[in-house]
C-alpha cells in the first residue's frame, strides 16, 4: 500500500528534567491542561493534517501510551489501510536493537516505513505542545526540493536550551548549532523534520554508529554531505514543555493567554483526548471558583484559584488550592491548604496539611509519605 | 453471559413539545453531556448484551448521528451488533409503547436473533441498571414475563422468552393485546413477575420530568447511584477543553460541562458543553444546553434552555418549578414584549358568531390584551354586527380599493371592547348578507376581505405581527408578500376541513404578480401555509398528527414543507367553564366540596326521566353528531355495553347527521330506560350534562383540541377518550397498576378497545371509589386555563420578533 506521506513520532524520550513527574509515566503520556495528554498534540495535529498512517517509536514505559492510544480512534486514526502502529525496540539475528538515539529508533523500523513506500517522512516529537498543520510545510518541502525540511521557531527565552538553524535569506540552512552559547541565527529547530524517503534511508544506514540523534548528529552530518536542507517558520505558539517550570508555564498559559492554543476553536485544528466517561463536574454549594479550568467528574467544595483541575478530582470543604496544577484522581481533604504545586495522579493530601510553596513544588504521596502528613510551610 | 438480546423502543414521543420538534426523546441531551438512550445503551453494555435493535419513530437522524455504529456501547461486533429499525409505515402515529405489529415490521430481526430472552425497555429512562441481575431472577422464578418496576411506577420494561415474544408478534392482528402493557395487564394464565429496581430511576415524558430528572442530578444521593465509577454511563465522544471558570465567576450546587466558558453566577443549574455565560449573567434553577449564549446581565430563572440559544443582554426569562421556560433551539431571546398584535377572524364573539372559533379568537385577544400587549382585531362588517353594535362603534375613515380592477369603497369602524381594539370593515356588497358564510362567492367576499385589511394597515396600524385565523384570511400573507411588506404573520389552523376552495381567477383579480398557478382552482388555507411566517395548530398532538395524510388530506406535503414553522398550542378554556361559577347547575361546588356532584347527577336523572340512584354509573355525550366524532365506534361499543351491564345510563346532547342519528334513536328505543337522547340542541343545557355525568366519552376519531373533555375535567367528570390529538394532551389514561391518571384513554380506533376501555371505566366506578375520587379531583385541578394559552402565543411572537431574520 502506498501512502504519499508517513508518520514516525518519536515517544521514547525518558523526560528527566520532569522528576517524578515522569517516574512512572512516558513524557508524551504526562497529563496537560486538566483533560490532555501531550501526546494528544501531535496526534491531533496529524488527523488535522489529513496523515492517517502513523508508527509509534516507543521505548520508555509504553504501556501507558499503547494503553490510552490504543487503535487511535479518539483521533480517527483507526483506518483499515493505514492507522497507528507501536514500533518497539526489536531483538534480530544482527542482535540486540535496543534504539540508541532518535535517528537510531527511526533506522530500526525502516522496514515499517518502506512497507509504505512513502515519498515523505515526517519525523515528529511526541512531547510538544502546539497546534499545526503539517500540511503546508510538506508541501513548502516539495516545491523547495529540498531533501531534508526542518520546522522552525523563535523561542522567547533564551536561544542556548534549543538546536539552532542559520539560514540564508531563502530559507536555506547554512550552519547548525546544538545549544549555543553565541547563538548565530534566531530560530531553533522544533524536532519536526519532513524527509524525502531515498535521503532518509541514505543517510541513517550512513549513520550506523554508536549514537544517532537527529539534532546532534544526523543534522550536521547532511549538512556535512551537501543536502539540501530548508527552514520552515512556524509562527504559532510551540513549547518544548522538558522542565517542571516550561510545563507549569504552558499549562498556566491557558489560564493566562486562552488564544495562544484556542482550545474552544473545534474548527480549525480541533485538540482530541480521550473521552473519561465521566458525568460534568459539580460544584457544590459553597465552592469557591476563579481564573480556573475543571474537568468531568470533579467536585468542588472548597476553593480553587488559578488552578487547572483534572478528572475526578476532589476538593472538600474548606480545602483551598491556587496557582496549581491538580491530576486526576487526586483527593484533597477537608481544609487542606495548597499553593504552586502540581499534584500528581491519585495523590491523596490529607485534612488540615498545607503545602504552600514559593516555587513550583511537584507532589505525590512518596514526597507527602516523607514529609509525614506534617504541617510544611 | 450472552442469552439476552434487547429491543430499544424508541417509537414514542411523549409530550415533551418543542424539545422534540429537532429529535426524538431519546436522543435528548442529559446532565450537560449525556444523551437520554445512553442510559439504554450503557446498561447493556455493561450486562455484556452485544445484540441491540432500536425501533424508532419518524424522525431519527439526531439519534443515529448519536449512535453511530454502536462502537462507544461494544455494539460494532461481527457477530450482531447494533440495528437501528425504521417503521416501514411512516404513516401509522405512535402509540404509547411499541406494538407487535411495529416490531412485526422487522420479525426477520427477531427469528435470527439466536439469544433465548428478550430485554425490551424504553429509550428515555434515565436509570444505572443490572439487566443480568434482572435475567437472573426471571429465570429463577421461571416468570412468563417480568416487568421491571420502581416501587409503584412501570417502567415498560420487561424480560421475556424469545419464542413468546415471536408468538405474539406474528399474531399480533388475532390477539387482543397491542403491546407487552397490554400482555401483563390483560392476559389470563401469564406468570407475571415484578423485579423492583430500588435505586434513582426516572422515564422522561414531559417537560416536568426532563426539567427533574437533570436538577435531581444535583443531589448526591441520586447522582451517584447513576454515575457510577464501576458502571459508567457512556456517550459519544466529543471533543472539549476543561470548562474555564473566569474572575467573575460565581457557581453554586451546578454542574457544568466541558468547553464552557463561565464568568456570572450560576445556581443550582445544569449547564451544557460550550456555553457561554458573561459577566453579570444569573442562571438560577435551568437547565442550559449546549452552545448557548447567555449574555450580560441577563437573568434566567426555571428555564430549559436548547442548544444553542441566545439569550440577549438584560433579558429575564422566567418559568417555575412546575413549568420552566422552554426555548426553541437556536432561538434569540430578549425581553420585547411591548409589541402591538393584529388579529384577523371571519367571527369573535360576542360579535358574530357560528362556531368555535369566534370563541377561541375571543378568548385569545382578551387575554393578551390582559398581559399587557396592544392587540386589535379586525372583523368584516356583516349585518347582524351592524345592527347590533352600530350606536357603540364610530366611523374612522373610508378608503377606495381596487378588486378586479374595479373601485369599491369600504368604510373602517372601531371599537374598544375588552382592552381590544376592534375593526369592522363595511362593504355593502360582500358583507352585509342574511347570512356569513355560504354563499357563492365566498372566495370573493373573503379574498376581498383579506385584500382591505392588507389596504388599512397603515391607517390602523403599525402591526409587530399579523395574527390570521383560518382559511378566512389565508391569502393575507400572499398579498403581503407580493407587496414586499415587512408585516410578518402567523396563521392558526382551527379547522382544515374548510379550506376555502375558489377560482383561481381571484389572484388575477388582487392584482398579485408572483404567483405559480398549478390549478384552475385555489386554495386559500393551503396559500396561507405556504406563505405564512409561522404556523400554529390548536393542540401539540394534532400538529404531529397533520403530518400525517390519514389526519392532514391534502395539505399534508404543504405543512411538511413548513414542519420547522410548525406549533401547537392549546387553547384554553374560560374561567367562567367551571361548577364554581355556574348559575345553570343546581348545586355549584368545587374540588373542596367535590360531594355536592351527587346532586347534580340526581338533577340529571330527574330531568332526563331515568330511574333516580347514585348507584347507576351515569355516561355523558355533548356532541355535535359527526362521523369524525366517533359515532361509529360509539354505536356497537354502547349496544354492548348496554347489553352487559344494568347499572348504566346514557345521556346524549346533540345535533348533526340525520343517518347517525336514527342510529342512535334505535339505541335509544332499545334501551328505553336507560339512554335519553337530546337531539337538537335545545332544552337541556350541556352544563348538566358535565355536572351530572359520572363518564364523559369523546371517542373522536380526529379532534384536533377539544373543550368539551377540559370542560368535563373541570366539573369533575371523569373523561373517557381516544387518544388524538388535544384529547391525547389533556387527558392521561389510567393505569391499574400504578392507578393513575386523570381519564380513561384509548388508541385504536376500533369499538372493542372502547368497549374495554369502558369496561374498565365501568369496575372502577363500580369497585374502587376512592381512585375514581382521586381521578375526578385530578382532573378538576388540571390548569386548561386562557392565560396559559395567551403565554404560549406570547413566547411565540417573541420568537417570531427575534428571530424574523432566518426568515
Amino acid at each position: 500500500m502506498k501512502k504519499r506521506v508517513i508518520a514516525m513520532v518519536l515517544v521514547g524520550g525518558r523526560g528527566t528534567r520532569l522528576g517524578p513527574i515522569t517516574k512512572f509515566t512516558a513524557k508524551p503520556a504526562v497529563s496537560f491542561g486538566g483533560k490532555y495528554r501531550l501526546i494528544d498534540f501531535v496526534l491531533s495535529n496529524l488527523t488535522n493534517s489529513r496523515i492517517d498512517t502513523v508508527g509509534i517509536v516507543t521505548q520508555y514505559e509504553p504501556h501507558e501510551l499503547m494503553q490510552y492510544i490504543q487503535r487511535g480512534a479518539t483521533w480517527d486514526l483507526d483506518t483499515s489501510d493505514g492507522g497507528i502502529h507501536f514500533l518497539t525496540p526489536y531483538t534480530s539475528y544482527e542482535g540486540e536493537q535496543w534504539q540508541k538515539g532518535t535517528a537510531h529508533a527511526i533506522l530500526q523500523h525502516l522496514r515499517f516505513i518502506k512497507e509504505y513506500n512513502p515519498d515523505y517522512v515526517l519525523i515528529l516529537s511526541g512531547d510538544h505542545v502546539y497546534k499545526m498543520n503539517y500540511k503546508p510545510m510538506i508541501e513548502a518541502h516539495k516545491k523547495s526540493q529540498a531533501e531534508i525540511t526542518i520546522a522552525t521557531f523563535k523561542p522567547e527565552d533564551s536561544l542556548s536550551r534549543y538546536g539552532v538553524l542559520v539560514t540564508d535569506e531563502k530559507e536555506n540552512i547554512i550552519d547548525f548549532q546544538e545549544k549555543p552559547d553565541q547563538p548565530k541565527g534566531e530560530h531553533a529547530s522544533m524536532g519536526i523534520y519532513v524527509f524525502n524517503t531515498a535521503c532518509l534511508e541514505i543517510i541513517l544506514k550512513d549513520a550506523l554508529t554508536d549514537e544517532a540523534d537527529f539534532g546532534k548528529n544526523i543534522i550536521p552530518k547532511a549538512l556535512h554531505q551537501g543536502k539540501r536542507l530548508k527552514s520552515y517558520r512556524f509562527d504559532g505558539y510551540f513549547r518544548d514543555v522538558g522542565t517542571i517550570e516550561s510545563l507549569y508555564a504552558a499549562n498556566m498559559d491557558l489560564i493566562d493567554h486562552p488564544e495562544y492554543l484556542k482550545l474552544h476553536d473545534y474548527k480549525a485544528l480541533p485538540l482530541y483526548t480521550k473521552s473519561q466517561d465521566l458525568p460534568p463536574h459539580h460544584i457544590a454549594s459553597k465552592a469557591v471558583v476563579s481564573e480556573s479550568l475543571i474537568s468531568d467528574g470533579s467536585l468542588i467544595m472548597g476553593r480553587v484559584k488559578r488552578s487547572i483541575i483534572s478528572s475526578n478530582v476532589l476538593i472538600n470543604h474548606q480545602a483551598s488550592v491556587e496557582n496549581s496544577l491538580v491530576h486526576a484522581h487526586v483527593k484533597i481533604g477537608e481544609n487542606a491548604k495548597i499553593k504552586n504545586c502540581i499534584l500528581l495522579e491519585n495523590t491523596y493530601v490529607l485534612p488540615n496539611t498545607s503545602l504552600l510553596f514559593d516555587e513550583i513544588t511537584v507532589i505525590d504521596n512518596e514526597l507527602l509519605w516523607a514529609l509525614g502528613g506534617h504541617e510544611h510551610e | 453471559m450472552n442469552e439476552m438480546f434487547a429491543v430499544i423502543d424508541a417509537t414514542t414521543k411523549g409530550q415533551l413539545d418543542k424539545l422534540t420538534f429537532h429529535r426524538m426523546p431519546g436522543a435528548l441531551p442529559f446532565a450537560g453531556k449525556f444523551r437520554l438512550i445512553d442510559f439504554a445503551l450503557s446498561n447493556m453494555k455493561h450486562a455484556q448484551i452485544t445484540n441491540v435493535a432500536i425501533f424508532p419513530y419518524g424522525n431519527y437522524r439526531s439519534l443515529q448521528d448519536h449512535v453511530g455504529s454502536g462502537k462507544r456501547w461494544d455494539l460494532d461486533r461481527r457477530k450482531d451488533g447494533l440495528f437501528v429499525l425504521p417503521p416501514k409505515h411512516f404513516g401509522i402515529p405512535t402509540d404509547d409503547m411499541i406494538t407487535f405489529q411495529r416490531m412485526n415490521e422487522h420479525i426477520e430481526y427477531f427469528r435470527r436473533s439466536t439469544q433465548d430472552y428478550v430485554l425490551l425497555t424504553q429509550a428515555n429512562i434515565v436509570w444505572n441498571i443490572d439487566f443480568n441481575a434482572v435475567l437472573k431472577e426471571h429465570i429463577e422464578k421461571k416468570a412468563t414475563i417480568t416487568e421491571i418496576m420502581l416501587e409503584k411506577k412501570r417502567l415498560k420494561t420487561f424480560i421475556i422468552s424469545k419464542q413468546l415474544l415471536i408468538d405474539y408478534i406474528i399474531e399480533y392482528d388475532l390477539i387482543p393485546y397491542k403491546t407487552l402493557n397490554d400482555v401483563v395487564n390483560d392476559a389470563p394464565a401469564i406468570e407475571v413477575h415484578r423485579f423492583y429496581h430500588k435505586n434513582y430511576c426516572r422515564t422522561i415524558n414531559t417537560i416536568y420530568d426532563y426539567y427533574r430528572a437533570n436538577i435531581d442530578m444535583l443531589r448526591f444521593d441520586f447522582g451517584r447511584h447513576v454515575f457510577k465509577e464501576d458502571r459508567p454511563i457512556l456517550s459519544k465522544e466529543k471533543t472539549a477543553p476543561p470548562a474555564t471558570y473566569e474572575t467573575d465567576a460565581d457557581i453554586e450546587n451546578s454542574m457544568v460541562a466541558s468547553g464552557s466558558l463561565i464568568n456570572g453566577k450560576v445556581i443550582h443549574s445544569i449547564i451544557g458543553r460550550d456555553v457561554i455565560i458573561k459577566k453579570g449573567a444569573v442562571i438560577e434553577n435551568s437547565i442550559v444546553m449546549s452552545n448557548s449564549v447567555i449574555e450580560n446581565d441577563a437573568h434566567i430563572n426555571y428555564a430549559i434552555l436548547d442548544k444553542a440559544t441566545i439569550v440577549k443582554k438584560g433579558t429575564y426569562i422566567e418559568g417555575t418549578s412546575r413549568e420552566p421556560f422552554v426555548s426553541q433551539k437556536e432561538q434569540i431571546m430578549t425581553n420585547q414584549n411591548d409589541f402591538s398584535i393584529l388579529h384577523v377572524s371571519s367571527e369573535c364573539y360576542p360579535f358574530i358568531k357560528t362556531g368555535g372559533l369566534a370563541d377561541v379568537v375571543n378568548g385569545l385577544t382578551r387575554n393578551l390584551a390582559k398581559n399587557g400587549l396592544e392587540v386589535s382585531l379586525v372583523l368584516p362588517l356583516y349585518q347582524s354586527v351592524k345592527k347590533n353594535y352600530e350606536s357603540v362603534y364610530k366611523k374612522l375613515f373610508s378608503k377606495i380599493i381596487t378588486y378586479n380592477d374595479e373601485p369599491h369603497k369600504i368604510r373602517v369602524y372601531s371599537l374598544v371592547y375588552k382592552q381590544v381594539n376592534v375593526y369592522f370593515i363595511e362593504h355593502f356588497k360582500y358583507f352585509e348578507r342574511d347570512k356569513i358564510y355560504g354563499y357563492e362567492d365566498d372566495g370573493d367576499r373573503y379574498a376581498f376581505f383579506n385584500l382591505a385589511v392588507t389596504s388599512i394597515l397603515n391607517d390602523i396600524g403599525p402591526f409587530h405581527i399579523i395574527h390570521l385565523h383560518d382559511w378566512h384570511t389565508g391569502l393575507i400573507p400572499l398579498i403581503l408578500n407580493d407587496q414586499k411588506s415587512p408585516e410578518l404573520t402567523l396563521l392558526t389552523l382551527h379547522n382544515i376541513d374548510y379550506q376555502g376552495i375558489a377560482d383561481a381567477n381571484i389572484i388575477r383579480k388582487l392584482n398579485i404578480k408572483q404567483f405559480v398557478y398549478t390549478h384552475d382552482k385555489i386554495n386559500f388555507l393551503e396559500i396561507g401555509i405556504d406563505n405564512a411566517t409561522k404556523l400554529t395548530t390548536v393542540s401539540p398532538t394534532y400538529r404531529d398528527e397533520l403530518k400525517y395524510d390519514y389526519y392532514g388530506k391534502n395539505l399534508t406535503p404543504v405543512l411538511l414543507k413548513r414542519e420547522r414553522d410548525f406549533y401547537g398550542i392549546l387553547n384554553g378554556l374560560s374561567r367562567k367553564d367551571s361548577p364554581q361559577n355556574d348559575s345553570l347547575i343546581i348545586t355549584k361546588y368545587d374540588a373542596k366540596t367535590i360531594s355536592a356532584k351527587i346532586d347534580n347527577k340526581l338533577f340529571l336523572q330527574k330531568e332526563m326521566k331515568l330511574d333516580m340512584g347514585l348507584d347507576y354509573f351515569v355516561l355523558g355525550i355533548v356532541s355535535r353528531i359527526a362521523e369524525h366524532k366517533g359515532f361509529e365506534i360509539l354505536l356497537p361499543a354502547l349496544e354492548d355495553f348496554f347489553t352487559h351491564t344494568e347499572d348504566t345510563q346514557l345521556v346524549l346532547l346533540g345535533t348533526g347527521d340525520q343517518y347517525i342519528m336514527e342510529q342512535l334513536k334505535h339505541l335509544e328505543a332499545k334501551f328505553k330506560n336507560r339512554i335519553k337522547l337530546n337531539l337538537g340542541y335545545d332544552s337541556t343545557v350541556p352544563n348538566y350534562i358535565y355536572a351530572g355525568a359520572d363518564l364523559f366519552l369523546m371517542p373522536s376519531r380526529i379532534e384536533p383540541c377539544g373543550l368539551s373533555q377540559m370542560i368535563a375535567m373541570r366539573y369533575g367528570t371523569v373523561p373517557l377518550v381516544r387518544k388524538t390529538g388535544g384529547l391525547a394532551d389533556t387527558v392521561t389514561g389510567y393505569d391499574p397498576i400504578t392507578k393513575s391518571g386523570n381519564g380513561f384513554s384509548f388508541y385504536n380506533y376500533d369499538p372493542h378497545a372502547l368497549k374495554q376501555a369502558l369496561y374498565e371505566a365501568y369496575q372502577l366506578f363500580k369497585n374502587d371509589k376512592t381512585t375514581w375520587r382521586k381521578m375526578m379531583r385530578r382532573g378538576m385541578q388540571s390548569d386548561f386555563g386562557l392565560k396559559k394559552q395567551a403565554t404560549k402565543f406570547i413566547e411565540l411572537y417573541q420568537l417570531i420578533l427575534e428571530n424574523r431574520t432566518t426568515r
